[in-house]
């Protein structure tokens, strides 16, 4: 979709709808895929919010999208901790650790 | 011998690692070979598989893991044949092309090159060992004192003792066998196939006057993934996961069947102690193991031991059924006696736990026969339980065996038999018969040397299959003998008629015909005339026995299990021929003298006679059971326990081995950096294109008019 051809309320709206996550009203996607719209947000929106010129429903915009933003770092931040941990400390678990897995590997501790 | 009841899952069963998937492609495959009079698949001009190979497993316990593993694409390594052992150097520091692939003839394989070679192992992608047809002059991959955890002898029984401070069974052990390795090792044969791998070596892999050898060179590849790690309580839990999408089975415990017989019958639904029952326990070992998987014939350590029991019971069949003995005589026969004891540890807890015929407390003793090969010139000797004989009734006992002009050594243990595991449970008095004084005369104990020329069974050169079946060797008879003596022994101990102990004789041709079909071919005609019709894939399939693992055929897998021939060499040497049809004797509870309780029935094909081509088939009616031998620890979900055996085996996909030319690491970064040169090079100059597409594609025409 191309974001030259709408109207300013428009991309507003869009954003919003980005920012909450209900894209198509459908707020079970959104919840799951936060982080990815959140990204989705900051990259789409980021020349309209900061690189544009100034205009009325501009400041709104630079709102949601320095949120999505700092969201989608939080969310960075937490999975990359949690993968570590796990990844590494999996096979010392034992028991606990083949229970969190979804697929073992084979042959492997 | 194999155990089938654990191949609930056909598709392991299928192919024993070739998926249906795989055999679904190399059938397409085959197919437009076929419809191509010239085929020429690339993959049959790089590679050479190698087809009679072995591997080695891996295996574990309760703590450990044992045995070897490759990485799930296999291990590729240039080859490199081992010429002594300082030539290790080269594989292990100074050649230029690691990892390497070390091809090592039988004498190297010693535990201290295996040793170096498992601390360098970043340096080694795997190790193939050149089995020859001749025996080295000893080799015994086994532990110096098998099973020392889960014997009789501990802290508390005995602790002088235990873990062999008096006798070391097995001085020649390097326990190989029970060492872990992170790279697969397999066994090839002495054949064109080996030769054609040192030929290989020769042409591609030399160093010529001390520089290094040119790419490209030459390397084999070995795959052996295993997919069980850690220790069995692992894999029985991984076993168990059922919420992934694709469950799989890591490993399976080791187990198979008993088998057992007695004089007079017992209803075998009758379980728990049996008042004024006295029974004498004849028993002996099946089974036997190597370093690789599955190859073990145990010529010395189980089979002569299990044909001398054998032929002790066809020899006390005819005078026990004319002058009964007082006690009933049990001949009980273990497998999976190596891995801690199996089959025996089953049996003393179905005793315990009343889920067998008889209790503990019906046993009067004990007669275990051990290894007893009787190489030239050596006796036999009786072992017995110096702890258990302090108690006086026990002592007596023992006393009043046979050889009571032969008293057993009183301050030795016992040495590895099934006897200590009846002692753990409750003192029994119990005797031991093996070649040994001391430490085993068996140079290759738990070997795949220990076969029928460690035996020296040999027949003379001139003699068809046929006639090699009904030659009775030297090593026969004197088995025979021993068997004539266990059966006078047993008799006499069972409280039978003195007078008749001199007419027990044991039969050297059924000796004979048992050591020709356990250690040389098991299809041959007696086998097949004791054994049941549909047994007969088995036998072709199959020529070594003896290594308890799990084995599912190539071609079929029987989800029943299959009664091995130990069942039906037992049944039809000390059962009796009846003349029962063969729906009447799949259902003989219908006839009014018979009683599937009291006895098995079972169908064997019989002899053909000369002048006809149909079998001469009949029903034998013997008191012969099979037995779960599964160890108690899984029985009761202790996958950790100490007091039971705890092996399983790993489950693996494929193992193959193939050989092929490798090409230098710089020549494939070479190529690899090129392709990708040319990617980029092709996506900038559609780039350019693309954006130059005006200028470069003007055409001619002039500007469509304002019209349109």
């Amino acid at each position: 979709m191309n974001l030259e051809r709408l109207p300013n309320e428009e991309k507003l709206t869009l954003c919003r709808k980005y920012y909450f996550g209900n894209v198509y009203n459908v707020c079970v996607w959104g919840f799951a895929f936060l982080p990815f719209l959140w990204l989705v947000n900051v990259v789409w929106f980021f020349k309209e919010a900061f690189v544009k010129p100034t205009y009325t429903e501009q400041l709104q915009i630079k709102t949601y999208v320095k949120c999505s933003g700092l969201g989608f770092l939080l969310w960075v931040a937490v999975l990359t901790t949690w993968i570590t941990i796990f990844q590494h400390f999996r096979a010392e678990w034992g028991e606990v650790g083949d229970y969190l897995s979804f697929t073992i590997p084979l042959g492997i501790p | 011998m194999k155990s089938h009841w654990m191949c609930s899952n056909m598709v392991r069963c299928l192919g024993d690692g070739n998926t249906s998937l795989q055999k679904l492609a190399t059938s397409i495959v085959f197919f437009f070979c076929l419809s191509d009079v010239s085929c020429n698949s690339v993959e049959q001009k790089i590679y050479v598989e190698l087809n009679n190979t072995v591997p080695c497993v891996r295996l574990l316990n309760a703590t450990h893991q044992i045995g070897c593993q490759s990485s799930i694409s296999g291990d590729t390594g240039v080859i490199h044949v081992l010429e002594s052992e300082e030539d290790l150097e080269w594989p292990l520091s100074k050649g230029p092309n690691p990892p390497y692939m070390v091809l090592l003839e039988s004498s190297l394989f010693t535990r201290s090159i295996m040793m170096k070679m498992k601390n360098e192992s970043n340096r080694v992608a795997g190790v193939a060992v050149v089995v020859p047809n001749t025996s080295p002059p000893e080799f015994s991959p086994h532990t110096t004192c098998p099973n020392e955890n889960t014997g009789v002898y501990s802290d508390n029984y005995g602790p002088n003792l235990a873990h062999c401070n008096t006798t070391v069974w097995n001085p020649r052990g390097n326990g190989l066998s029970y060492e872990e390795f992170d790279f697969p090792v397999f066994s090839l044969k002495e054949d064109n196939e080996t030769e054609f791998i040192k030929q290989c070596y020769l042409d591609h892999n030399r160093a010529v006057n001390g520089s290094a050898p040119q790419y490209p060179l030459c390397a084999m590849q070995l795959f052996s993934h295993m997919h069980a790690v850690t220790n069995t309580p692992t894999c029985m839990r991984r076993n168990d996961i059922n919420f992934s999408i694709n469950p799989e089975m890591v490993c399976d415990p080791l187990g198979d069947y008993n088998v057992w017989g007695s004089i007079r019958p017992y209803n075998d639904t009758v379980f728990g102690h049996k008042e004024n029952e006295s029974v004498v326990i004849a028993a002996a070992r099946l089974d036997s193991r190597a370093f690789f998987w599955e190859v073990s014939t145990g010529a010395e350590g189980s089979v002569s031991g299990f044909v001398t029991l054998l032929a002790a019971a066809q020899a006390l069949r005819e005078v026990t059924h004319e002058a009964p003995p007082t006690r009933n005589i049990l001949f009980a026969f273990f497998q999976g006696e190596t891995f801690d004891y199996i089959g025996s540890s089953r049996m003393v807890y179905d005793m315990e736990n009343g889920k067998f015929v008889i209790d503990l407390d019906n046993i009067h003793s004990v007669l275990e026969i051990g290894q007893v090969a009787l190489h030239s010139g050596n006796n036999l000797f009786l072992h017995s339980d110096p702890v258990s004989r302090r108690n006086n009734t026990v002592n007596d006992v023992v006393r009043e065996e046979l050889f009571s002009s032969f008293f057993p050594n009183v301050s030795q243990p016992l040495p590895p038999s099934s006897l200590q595991r009846f002692l753990r449970a409750q003192p029994i008095p119990g005797i031991v018969l093996a070649d040994h004084e001391s430490a085993f005369n068996n140079r290759y104990y738990e070997s795949f040397y220990d076969n029928a020329a460690n035996l020296n069974l040999t027949y003379p050169s001139d003699l068809s299959p046929e006639e090699q079946l009904e030659f009775v060797t030297h090593t026969a008879e004197s088995l025979t003998d021993v068997a004539t003596v266990v059966a006078r022994a047993l008799y006499k101990q069972a409280g039978g008629d003195e007078s008749r102990v001199n007419t027990i004789k044991a039969d050297p041709k059924i000796v004979t015909q048992m050591l020709y079909g356990f250690l040389v071919s098991s299809n041959n005609s007696w086998f097949q005339a004791v054994m049941a019709p549909e047994l007969k894939n088995i036998l072709t399939c199959v020529h070594v026995l003896g290594y308890l693992g799990l084995h599912c055929f190539v071609f079929f897998c029987l989800l029943e299990p299959s009664p091995p021939e130990y069942y039906y060499l037992l049944a039809n040497l000390t059962g009796a021929a009846t003349n029962l049809t063969q729906s009447q004797c799949q259902k003989p509870d219908e006839l009014p003298n018979e009683s599937r309780q009291m006895y098995s029935y079972l169908w064997v094909q019989g002899i053909v006679p000369p002048n006809s081509t149909e079998r001469d088939s009949f029903c034998v009616r013997a008191s012969v059971r099979l037995t779960k031998a599964v160890s108690p620890a899984f029985e009761l979900g202790e996958y950790a326990s100490k007091d039971y055996s705890t092996w399983t085996e790993s489950r693996w996909k494929f193992i193959k081995a193939r050989i092929f030319l490798v090409a230098s690491r710089d020549l494939e970064m070479l190529t690899l950096g090129v392709g990708v040169a040319v990617l980029f090079t092709s996506l900038l100059v559609t780039y350019f294109i693309s954006t130059k597409a005006d200028v470069l594609f003007s055409s001619t025409r002039e500007p469509a008019s304002a019209a349109y």
